[in-house]
């Protein structure tokens, strides 16, 4: 502490008066002065005194204080903030723009129509004028806006000199690629090799072809591990080349779904869903709908539609079908030529005799009006049976098309990557360019791709969007640009052809495989350019081009390039027929032979969406497990192997082996165990798990401090590649499953799955429907009670309401998504969904009931219960029992009926959730948006935030509002323009998501609004309506179809 | 005709040691505030005093974090807080019944432990306040709640049953701490008259608010005293009653019901009596009060818990068969799966706390029993609990739809915060023994055989009015006959 000088006060005068205390003082002033400093020492604190003195503790005490006062004061530093006002032009503060674009899923394109606040995309939303997307969304898609701000995006280029990885800049990258393909010019390319995922982009194809001209030795390999290279293999072998089926959901009268999760996982799933719910719609007793058979080993979204479900393993279809065929050649007269022959005499086990009488004559009943659809997994013989069959029943053509593939020249994958390898090998390889994928995580196990790249001493040239797996072995590791950040341009499953727009510049400078393609190509590097000189192929007048692109920017459609079906296609029976020889009876399956089956995840897929938080964090659309995957068993296996939900198994199969925990799924196959892609990353990144460790969690913790962030990095999941051989890429036999005696925490978000009886979903057959068109009203019937206060007169103005046709629903879980993304939806954590706190507004509820031939509830049939959906959000009671209880007022209702949160007054009693019959309310019991439990969550995160829904802190009550901020956008347009709201105006997020068109919103008091018309549909019901709660949101019932010589 | 014996109620026997006098009854009770706090208080506060410093730390965490550290959930939004909320409420109620109705029906037994239960009152009221502001989302604007005018046109919801119950608990608490303390003034101003150090007169001086025991002040006491008490005797039934429709005014099985008004009264005075007998017994054999609170006032108050915890057991049983009467599908759901569901032993616990318990005080050997009424005591207040828990838990853990159906489990926090409270009661309860007086000195001489008018004169039997042997600062019987 330095001395603090004293103030020095002006010396008085010499000439002043001086002054004396006294006679003593004035006589002898020093001695005076003496006397008195001995009594009153002023200088003690200096010398005499040792330590801290009582002056010098109130100094140092006054100074503390006073420097803790300024701590309080001290200057801020200079933020200055600068006004809009020179603002780009197309880009007004709080208004949305939304953009055409396209997403490539599963060989489909997908034209979106992205939301943008002042440059940042928050919102998907399907494209009505792009025939995949016809408005709708898929979850994955919805989803994808979390992709692009995951924060655990590979930020920069990597380059491995020494040891390590290390950053580097593009620059840099860009002066190696570009050394390399010059000294390859000298062998043509001859140690150059390209893997990359299938593509639909013909700039892709394009810059191949100039690849190839400029270095004709290099070649392209195609792998991804969930794909359709046995349905091309199947095309090729029935046609003689590979085509994409689109069928005709919509218009067939049967389908017959063989292992085919068209409803969910299948490629073109928007287009299916849309089709389906079309076919099945119904608006009187008396109209015909299609009547759905699936054959599957787990139970999938398409089976819990299925009018009829035949629980068999996968490996079992083909011999069904086969031994249908024969039926249906036998019985029914169909000339199926020499196809036939090799069929006859195929019997197959556990399949009851009406399954295939009855099917196969269902299926001659619907000629040109039925579709048999082969799930990807199965082999290609199976699809080349089903389209000989197609052709056969007269479908081909008519609900069953063919469309030429995008890329011809993809052959059968596993060849393709054994080759490949093989050239690794044989070190023929110096460059290996992986365009996407994650081929050291996902190539099957048997082909060791890791090991034999390593031992090959090739470099590894990694375009990802994460530090994922494969980039441990990467020389080179490059940033992969989102699609919703580069140009691009993609075809569709029927060949449509769309560009791919940005709509933002790449957040982290990441390329797209066009924009490395090109550099190696020598054209120009950015992908505006390629894809222009993709159109300009068929556009060579520069005017034209102009117009088209435009065009096709706006509507993200380029119309002058539609792609016509084949007409009806020749089948090579001879083929088939060869093929079709080769299903043979395998050996018996049992606890000793079990039969695994690999599906792709419903939400994370192979795994690429890993990271996404809110995929993880959604409910599996039938076991409602979230962050986290299970081996499936049937109730019957389960027992006989002694294993219970959640056991920790050890499936081993051919000296490969994993672990992992199983979850009994009532309606699963016996003697078969489905296992779900994609989970167990140890580099996915901080959800979907970036550590090799896993967090066993026996129960809930009690002590909730230490509660599970749900980024805490652990792995997620369980990894299930190790088993899945380049030979069982769909289902393989021969495992066998033992007890670890460990057991593993799976935490789902509905745990009841039986209704008690109690008219939740409810359901009938068409017979009965037909015989009762308002049967639900009876089981819900409005109470006849007088009001306690003078009803609200709702008929003028808007009346909002909503309706939910639980024959659409497929319970795909798009609407879920959707709304997340809509509403600014936390994500809690695994941990706090096994306590009961997920925050979804909307939920699809899914419960299992006895079939059609046990008719009362009760003791359900675990072995093969049908299943039934139900989407539940805020019904906007008219009498809401949480607005009276709130002491608050901070729920209420509005003018239009809307039951409203006011946020900012809700104090948190949750004595309105509490009150809510449907349970619908959703607390923040922590502070989920954010610190301090959780951490601040990362900028890049917070971007994907909608600017027109508040974000909620800790303590809110919170639920579906109709999408307010739509309504009252809507209602703002329409003054806007003069004009009065019309139907469709207002579009809710769900709504606007589901694939199915069961959510239809709209105002009540519109006699032709849609909404108005659905709610007076004879098979509507108000959910708990007798509890007097009048709900504006109506259920519409689920007719089911069943053929009662099934039954 | 003259009395024959002194004051007495009819046919019973004295309500206190006849040998005691007045002026022991004065040491005996002034003795324990002014003689030094025996080891076994310090030991006991500071082992209270620790449970305090818990609910602040688990105060803190829950304040730092967010409700999410207890384990509340979505079905079960309210768990172990209402329950203590209710449970606390509950227990206060003894309080009130004992001073405020059993004086207006005159039973004079209540004088040696009116004072005791009102303190339990104040102080279960307390804890059971502490519980609607820690328990919201958003504790800080906990004010909301009140009608207090402000520029944000926030107003609150009059029609919510939350609402009433901030009214009914504050109108509670605000009328009990009165009554406590109006009853306290004469007994503070004898600890001042007592006093032999200056703070300690100057504080019981300010505290008994000028006191001199003059007949006007008696007069004017005795009126306020029977006011308060006529305002307090409709609390009872009413501030329970009330916290019952937090419940009964909603829409889910199993709180949606008529019979809780009565039910819950009738529970809570059970709870009360079981909380003062625990407290009681504790207090009179540490302080040795035996003399005044005698076994006479122990078996009373087992009469009333084995009425109330008989009354409670049909309030169970009239439950379920209306349950199964009203032929409401939901509602029969709810008992059966609160008697065989995930929580039958919470269910079973509380039938066996709070029917078969209180079924032992049929035999009047149980009845003065100190150890079977002690531990009879403890677990009515345990099956109180449950019986709380019981209603919400299990009636919100599985309602109408059952997708969303739970399971609901506490966390340490919720222990701490429960046992926070129970040491807070316990601390302000042991600070309550050791500063004032803890029987109603004034009310207890009152019932003494020397207070009786006639007291000395029976023997002399003419009849004739004597007071010279009575005690100025004794109650004169007026306080039974204010108009007097």
């Amino acid at each position: 502490m330095s001395k603090r000088d004293a103030y020095e006060f002006a010396k008085p005068r010499e000439a002043a008066p001086q002054f004396w205390k006294s006679l003593e003082e004035k006589a002898e002033p020093e001695a005076a002065k003496k006397r008195a400093e001995a009594e009153f020492p002023f200088n003690l604190t200096k010398d005499e005194e040792p330590g801290l003195g009582r002056r010098g503790f109130m100094m140092f005490a006054g100074i503390t204080a006073a420097i803790a006062g300024l701590e309080g004061c001290a200057r801020r530093p200079v933020e200055k903030i600068v006004p809009y006002t020179r603002m780009p032009e197309y880009s007004l503060p709080g208004i949305s723009y939304h953009y055409a674009t396209v997403r490539h899923e599963r060989g489909e394109a997908i034209g979106l129509l992205v939301e943008t606040h002042e440059g940042r995309p928050t919102k998907i939303e399907g494209n009505p004028d792009h025939p995949a997307s016809l408005g709708a969304t898929d979850v994955r898609t919805q989803a994808s806006i979390f992709d692009l701000y995951d924060p655990d995006r590979s930020t920069s280029v990597k380059h491995k000199s020494g040891g390590a990885l290390e950053a580097a800049k593009l620059a840099e990258f860009d002066a190696w690629l570009a050394g390399k393909i010059k000294a390859y010019e000298a062998d043509q390319g001859a140690k150059l090799r390209f893997l990359s995922p299938p593509t639909n982009s013909p700039t892709y194809l394009r810059l191949r072809e100039a690849i190839r001209a400029k270095l004709p030795h290099a070649r392209f390999h195609t792998f991804t591990p969930v794909s359709e290279t046995n349905a091309r293999e199947g095309a090729r072998i029935a046609f003689g080349q590979a085509v994409s089926t689109i069928n005709d959901y919509q218009h067939a009268k049967v389908i017959l779904a063989l292992d085919s999760d068209f409803l969910q996982t299948e490629p073109g799933m928007i287009r299916a869903t849309r089709q389906f719910a079309r076919g099945r719609r119904l608006n009187t007793p008396n109209e015909p709908i299609s009547r759905l058979y699936v054959v599957e080993p787990s139970y999938t979204t398409t089976g819990a539609n299925a009018d009829h479900r035949l629980r068999l393993p996968a490996r079992d279809v083909e011999r069904y079908l086969a031994a249908l065929a024969t039926e249906l050649s036998t019985k029914h007269g169909l000339s199926l030529g020499a196809v036939a022959t090799p069929l006859a005499g195929i019997k197959v086990e556990g399949v009851p005799e009406k399954w295939i009488k009855v099917v196969a004559a269902e299926l001659a009943g619907a000629k040109n009006r039925s579709v048999i659809a082969v799930g990807s997994r199965q082999p290609a013989r199976v699809h080349a049976l089903a389209h000989a069959l197609n052709a056969a029943l007269g479908n081909a053509g008519q609900t069953v098309q063919h469309f030429p593939v995008a890329d011809p020249e993809e052959t059968e994958q596993i060849a393709d990557l054994k080759a490949l390898l093989s050239d690794l090998d044989a070190k023929r390889v110096e460059t290996l360019i992986v365009l996407g994928g994650n081929p050291v995580y996902d190539v099957p196990a048997d082909l060791k791709f890791g090991d034999r790249l390593a031992t090959s001493g090739a470099t590894l040239v990694q375009l990802s969007s994460h530090e994922d797996e494969t980039t441990a072995k990467a020389a080179w590791h490059v940033p992969l640009a989102h699609e919703y950040e580069t140009w691009g341009d993609q075809r569709g499953l029927d060949g449509t052809y769309s560009v791919q727009q940005p709509l933002i510049a790449p957040l982290h400078g990441g390329l797209s495989p066009i924009e490395i393609l090109g550099r190696i190509a020598g054209e120009a590097p950015g992908g505006y350019a390629l894809v222009q000189g993709t159109l300009r192929a068929s556009y060579p007048q520069p005017l034209t081009l102009d117009r088209e692109w435009k065009k096709a920017l706006q509507r993200g459609v380029v119309t002058g390039a539609v792609t016509r079906p084949f007409p009806a296609m020749a089948v090579r029976e001879a083929d088939v027929a060869a093929a079709a020889a080769q299903i043979k009876p395998g050996k018996a399956l049992g606890t000793d032979n079990l039969e695994i089956n690999f599906a792709p995840d419903p939400k994370i897929f192979d795994g690429r969406h890993a990271n996404n938080a809110w995929l993880m964090e959604l409910p599996d659309p039938m076991t409602k497990i979230v962050w986290d995957n299970a081996a499936y068993f049937s109730p019957t296996t389960a027992a006989a192997l002694g294993i219970v939900s959640g056991d920790v198994v050890e499936i081993a199969r051919e000296g490969n082996k994993i672990e992992i925990a199983a979850w009994i799924l009532p309606g699963h196959a016996d003697n078969s165990v489905t296992l779900h892609l994609g989970w167990g990353r140890t580099h996915a990144g901080r959800f979907g798990g970036n550590e090799a460790e896993r967090d066993w969690g026996k129960g809930i913790d009690t002590y909730p401090i230490t509660q599970k962030l749900p980024e805490n990095g652990k792995m997620r999941g369980f990894n299930v590649g190790p088993l899945r051989t380049s030979d069982t890429l769909g289902y393989g036999e021969g495992a066998k499953v033992t007890k670890t005696g460990k057991t593993y925490q799976l935490t789902q978000t509905q745990e009841h799955h039986s209704m008690e009886g109690r008219p939740v979903a409810i359901d009938a057959t068409l017979a009965e429907y037909k015989q009762t068109p308002s049967f639900p009203q009876y089981r819900t019937p409005d109470p006849k009670v007088l009001p306690l206060w003078t009803p609200v007169d709702y008929t003028k103005g808007h009346r909002w309401g909503m309706s939910i046709d639980l024959n659409a629903c497929t319970g795909c879980n798009a609407c879920v998504i959707a709304c997340q993304s809509e509403n600014n939806i936390p994500v809690v954590g695994k941990d706090q969904v096994q306590r009961g706190r997920e925050m979804h507004w909307i939920r699809i509820d899914r419960y299992y009931r006895n079939g059609y031939a046990t008719t009362k509830d009760g003791n359900l049939d675990e072995k093969d219960p049908l299943v039934a959906v139900q989407p539940v959000a805020c019904v906007q009671c008219e009498e809401a029992p949480c607005e009276n209880v709130c002491p608050v007022n901070a729920t209420e209702h509005s003018p239009e009926g809307l039951n409203d949160m006011a946020y900012n007054r809700c104090i948190g009693t949750r004595y309105c959730a509490n009150n809510c019959p449907y349970k619908v309310r959703r607390f923040n019991y922590l502070e989920f948006q954010g610190e301090p439990m959780y951490g601040d969550l990362p900028e890049v995160t917070k971007m994907a935030n909608n600017p027109n829904v508040t974000v909620r802190m800790r303590g809110v009550m919170e639920k579906c509002t109709y999408c307010v901020q739509r309504i009252q956008e809507g209602k703002i347009a329409s003054k806007r323009d003069s004009r009065p709201m019309k139907d469709g105006d207002v579009v809710t997020a769900c709504q606007q998501a589901c694939p199915a068109e069961a959510i239809v919103f709209g105002d009540l008091n519109d006699p032709t609004a849609r909404v108005t018309r659905a709610q007076k549909r004879d098979r509507g019901y108000r959910l708990l309506s007798e509890l007097g709660t009048h709900p504006r949101t109506t259920h519409l019932a689920k007719i089911r179809n069943p053929n009662t010589e099934m039954v | 005709m003259g009395y024959i014996v002194p004051i007495k109620e009819l046919g019973e026997s004295p309500l206190v040691d006849p040998k005691i006098t007045m002026h022991e009854v004065t040491d005996l009770v002034s003795k324990v505030s002014e003689n030094r706090a025996p080891r076994g208080w310090w030991f006991a506060f500071l082992f209270a005093a620790s449970f305090t410093g818990i609910l602040g730390i688990a105060v803190g965490i829950l304040f730092w974090f967010g409700v999410g550290v207890w384990g509340n959930n979505s079905p079960t939004y309210w768990a172990w807080d209402i329950t203590n909320f209710v449970w606390w409420i509950g227990i206060g109620h003894a309080g009130t019944l004992i001073s405020a109705v059993l004086f207006l029906f005159r039973q004079k037994w209540r004088t040696a432990i009116n004072r005791f239960a009102e303190a339990m009152t104040i102080f279960a009221v307390m804890c059971a306040g502490m519980y609607p502001g820690l328990h919201v989302g958003r504790a800080w604007y906990a004010y909301y709640m009140f009608p207090i005018p402000n520029q944000m046109s926030l107003w609150p919801n009059f029609k919510s049953p939350l609402m009433w119950d901030i009214f009914a608990v504050s109108t509670y608490f605000t009328v009990s701490l009165l009554f406590w303390y109006v009853g306290l003034i004469p007994d503070f101003a004898t600890l001042r008259d007592r006093a032999k150090t200056a703070i300690r007169r100057k504080v019981y001086a300010f505290f008994a608010l000028g006191w001199l025991g003059s007949n006007r002040h008696w007069q004017n006491y005795e009126r306020a005293y029977l006011i308060l008490a006529a305002f307090s005797t409709p609390l009872v039934l009413s501030v329970h009653s009330v916290v019952s429709f937090d419940f009964a005014t909603s829409v889910i099985p199993g709180w949606h019901t008529t019979i809780f008004p009565p039910y819950f009264v009738a529970g809570a005075v059970f709870s009360g009596f079981a909380m003062v007998m625990t407290l009681m017994l504790i207090t009179r054999a540490v302080y040795g009060v035996k003399s005044v609170v005698t076994m006479k006032h122990l078996e009373l108050m087992n009469k009333i818990m084995l009425t109330t915890g008989s009354l409670v057991g049909y309030a169970y049983g009239m439950e379920f068969f209306i349950a199964w009467y009203s032929g409401n599908d939901y509602e029969m759901f709810t008992f059966t799966n609160r008697a065989t569901g995930p929580y039958w032993w919470a269910y079973w616990t509380m039938i066996s706390c709070n029917v078969i318990t209180p079924q032992i005080f049929w035999f009047k050997k149980m009845r003065t029993s100190i150890p079977v009424m002690f531990v009879a005591s403890i677990l009515i207040n345990i099956g109180m609990w449950f019986e709380r828990f019981v209603i919400i838990v299990t009636s919100l853990h599985r309602d109408f739809i059952p997708s969303s159906w739970g399971y609901f489990r506490p966390t340490i926090i919720d222990v701490f915060t429960y046992m926070g409270t129970l040491g807070f009661f316990f601390t302000a309860f042991l600070l309550f023994i050791r500063w004032i007086p803890m029987i109603a000195i004034a009310e207890v001489k009152a019932t003494l055989p020397s207070a009786d008018p006639h007291f000395g004169h029976a023997h002399a039997g003419d009849g004739e009015h004597h007071h010279e042997d009575k005690p100025s600062e004794a109650a004169p019987d007026a306080a039974l006959v204010p108009g007097e």
